[in-house]
């Protein structure tokens, strides 16, 4: 059934036709050629992203051969999203997107713990997060649990066995003793820094950290940016899609993230944001934004520009930390107020995926 | 003076390695148990800050295999290396388990000792190896990495100064910004650089005995890019860099000093630079024999030496990937 479905959206994807028309600010899609353009700019201003070229014959050719889709690699995710367990205090940080008009809750995006890391005090935070929920006694992986994903032996995910402990693999006497040169695995020390492998020794089990391969491809269909990930534990080893699930704000997960077959190779499966919705929302922060920088330029050129950097911050109204006020310079310094320009597209579209994936850094734009 | 403490790479393999090995298996390899070279990378130590304990958490010290470990030239990101691997795929568990891996390391160390001493280029300081069995009916692949690092008899030492900010120790910020612009134009695994009359140069090691003529010994640095992110630890690469400097360049290096590269950006205003300076030295020795070798990765759950499972069925294996789907 999956397979045919499968094959049923590669089809419509073949036959839909290529957005031809840039609207990004009326409908919140883009074109291939915007959508390169904005990859340009993410990739030159956070080098952290590189095009990708992809398998060649899975190659879309209304984009460039070398600008098939952008990578990220090694995101690190600290916590899971399932650990940002509600408390009565969160509620507050919790920041309902709602751009509601009359169509309802269909349009409503919850940014979870907008503020928490401004607004929590480090030292006395260090108390409540100290379970990390197991696969199984979580509500969401218990969920995912009934959803199936039993194989053949009756073992559901949550209980694969251990695989790594195969008492026959070690070697002994290969080599001989330690060496004093190579560093001890364990280092737990206060203060300094953590290696990740060490970090639950380190913390009592207050961290693991994940790391994730982002990839942003475009999807013709949907004409939006379409997010991937694909996840590592701490010891390196590529998480379920179960584990995948626990990075995910519980009120996306098995809605609008699903498994599914990486677009530019022939076998990959990787989790994905269902696109389904991206250009609504976008549209509305586009918006929202857009308002904000085209009022900002009629400022600027009133004031030439005398106070720019402070109310640059204001701009980025839905940004953390207001991220990214070298980009925004440039449109002020032009003559015309053409409001936001479609280059931030994917600096945006990081923002809204970030509220989706809470714990995933993938909004490098806010780390400068 | 303490012992240096390297620390060892540890392999991570993107999913993407083992939808090309099982591709490469039915249609290139087949039966084959050959030994073929392929492609790895790593790039500079990272570390994250957590926003809420504010601790700084080192990422690993990553040697990275992907899809395009079997191609010939793949593509690489700003500061990062590339480096090669001897890959074997075995067809069944018990050849895995029953191979030499003591003749298989050999082998390697053996070549890159011949490296340097007969061709003394660093090209293959950092070479891998690799062995696999994959068991593809169940989407589970055994592997074991070893990264072979010559054991320097005696130990190298830091300085009492111990592993300093490079941009304490190094004058003010001038010379590392003319080398980030330089390693980011050419992204090199290991460099020199000296400074005369306040101009930094930056240039390969191949070229030690050009470069470094007539500049004194506190103006010479041995430079590399550096994958450990941890203060008081740089990484793998740098042991075997010294055992090549030490054999190649006995008169000049029982003292080296070293910089662990490890800026991936030009810090922002008033951010320090991440990259690490020390002193290391080293005690009387016979440079010129070969050294013994160790370096078959450790399990990084028991610490054992032992090969290690990825088990790709929950992404892989159509019918649970059906069952997922809903």
């Amino acid at each position: 059934m999956h397979a045919i479905q499968q094959q049923y959206w590669a089809v419509r994807d073949y036959l839909s036709p290529v957005l031809k028309e840039s609207k990004f600010k009326e409908h919140g899609r883009i074109t291939p050629e915007e959508f390169v353009a904005a990859g340009d700019f993410l990739s030159y201003k956070f080098p952290v992203w590189t095009w990708e070229k992809g398998d060649a014959s899975k190659a879309r050719d209304y984009l460039p051969a070398e600008k098939q889709y952008l990578v990220t690699r090694g995101v690190p995710c600290l916590r899971r999203a399932t650990s940002l367990a509600y408390t009565d205090a969160d509620e507050d940080a919790e920041r309902l997107l709602s751009f509601g008009d009359s169509s309802g809750t269909a349009d409503e995006w919850v940014e979870t713990h907008a503020g928490r890391g401004a607004t929590v005090d480090s030292a006395a935070n260090l108390g409540e997060i100290d379970d990390i929920p197991d696969l199984d006694g979580d509500g969401l992986a218990s969920a995912m649990a009934d959803v199936s994903i039993v194989s053949e032996t009756g073992a559901t995910v949550g209980e694969t066995p251990d695989l790594d402990d195969i008492p026959d693999m070690e070697e002994e006497g290969l080599e001989d003793g330690e060496d004093e040169a190579t560093m001890a695995p364990v280092v737990p020390k206060a203060g300094g820094v953590i290696d990740a492998s060490q970090i639950g020794v380190a913390n009592g089990n207050l961290l693991q950290v994940r790391t994730y391969d982002v990839m942003i491809t475009y999807d013709k269909y949907y004409q939006t940016p379409r997010i991937w990930l694909l996840g590592y534990d701490e010891n390196r080893t590529p998480l379920t899609p179960s584990q995948i699930f626990q990075d995910i704000s519980a009120d996306h997960a098995l809605k609008t993230v699903t498994i599914e077959a990486f677009p530019h190779s022939s076998t990959l499966q990787a989790a994905s944001v269902h696109p389904c919705k991206h250009a609504s929302v976008m549209k509305k922060v586009i918006e929202r934004m857009n308002a904000g920088v085209v009022e900002e330029q009629l400022a600027a050129r009133k004031n030439s520009g005398k106070h720019q950097d402070k109310d640059g911050k204001k701009k980025w109204g839905f940004g953390r930390k207001g991220a990214k006020e070298e980009g925004v310079k440039s449109p002020v310094e032009e003559e015309e107020v053409e409001g936001m320009r479609v280059d931030f597209y994917l600096v945006v579209f990081l923002k809204f995926i970030a509220s989706i994936v809470p714990t995933i850094e993938v909004d490098s734009t806010t780390a400068f | 003076m303490p012992v240096v403490q390297f620390a060892p790479f540890a392999s991570l393999v993107q999913p993407g390695f083992w939808h090309e090995l099982t591709r490469m298996k039915i249609d290139v390899l087949r039966l084959s148990e050959d030994a073929i070279t392929v492609n790895g990378s790593y790039s500079v130590g990272r570390s994250i800050r957590d926003r809420e304990t504010g601790h700084d958490i080192a990422l690993g010290c990553n040697l990275t295999v992907g899809e395009d470990a079997y191609q010939k030239a793949p593509q690489l990101s700003p500061m990062s290396v590339h480096t090669t691997g001897i890959f074997k795929n075995f067809n069944t568990i018990e050849d895995f388990k029953a191979a030499d891996k003591a003749a298989l390391i050999n082998d390697v160390v053996s070549k890159i000792w011949d490296s340097i001493i007969t061709t003394k280029d660093t090209s293959l300081l950092t070479q891998f190896l690799l062995i696999t069995f994959a068991d593809l009916k169940k989407y589970q692949y055994f592997y074991w990495f070893a990264f072979p690092a010559f054991v320097s008899k005696p130990a190298w030492q830091i300085s009492e100064n111990g592993w300093k900010q490079a941009d304490e120790e190094i004058q003010g910020h001038f010379q590392l910004e003319s080398i980030y612009d330089s390693l980011l134009k050419t992204t090199r695994s290991f460099f020199l650089v000296k400074e005369i009359g306040g101009i930094t140069e930056v240039g390969s090691i191949e070229q030690y005995e050009e470069f470094f003529a007539g500049v004194a010994p506190e103006n010479r640095v041995i430079g590399f890019l550096d994958p450990s992110a941890l203060p008081e630890n740089p990484g793998w690469p740098l042991r075997n860099l010294l055992t090549f400097l030490r054999a190649v360049y006995p008169s000049q290096t029982s003292s080296v000093r070293v910089l662990c590269w490890r800026d991936s950006e030009r810090p922002t205003a008033g951010k320090p630079w991440r990259s690490r300076f020390g002193v290391v030295s080293i005690g009387e020795g016979d440079p010129t024999t070969k050294p013994s070798a160790i370096g078959w990765e450790r399990h990084p759950t028991t610490n054992k030496l032992s090969a290690r499972v990825a088990d790709l069925a929950p992404m892989m294996d159509p019918k649970r990937l059906a069952d997922q789907a809903v």
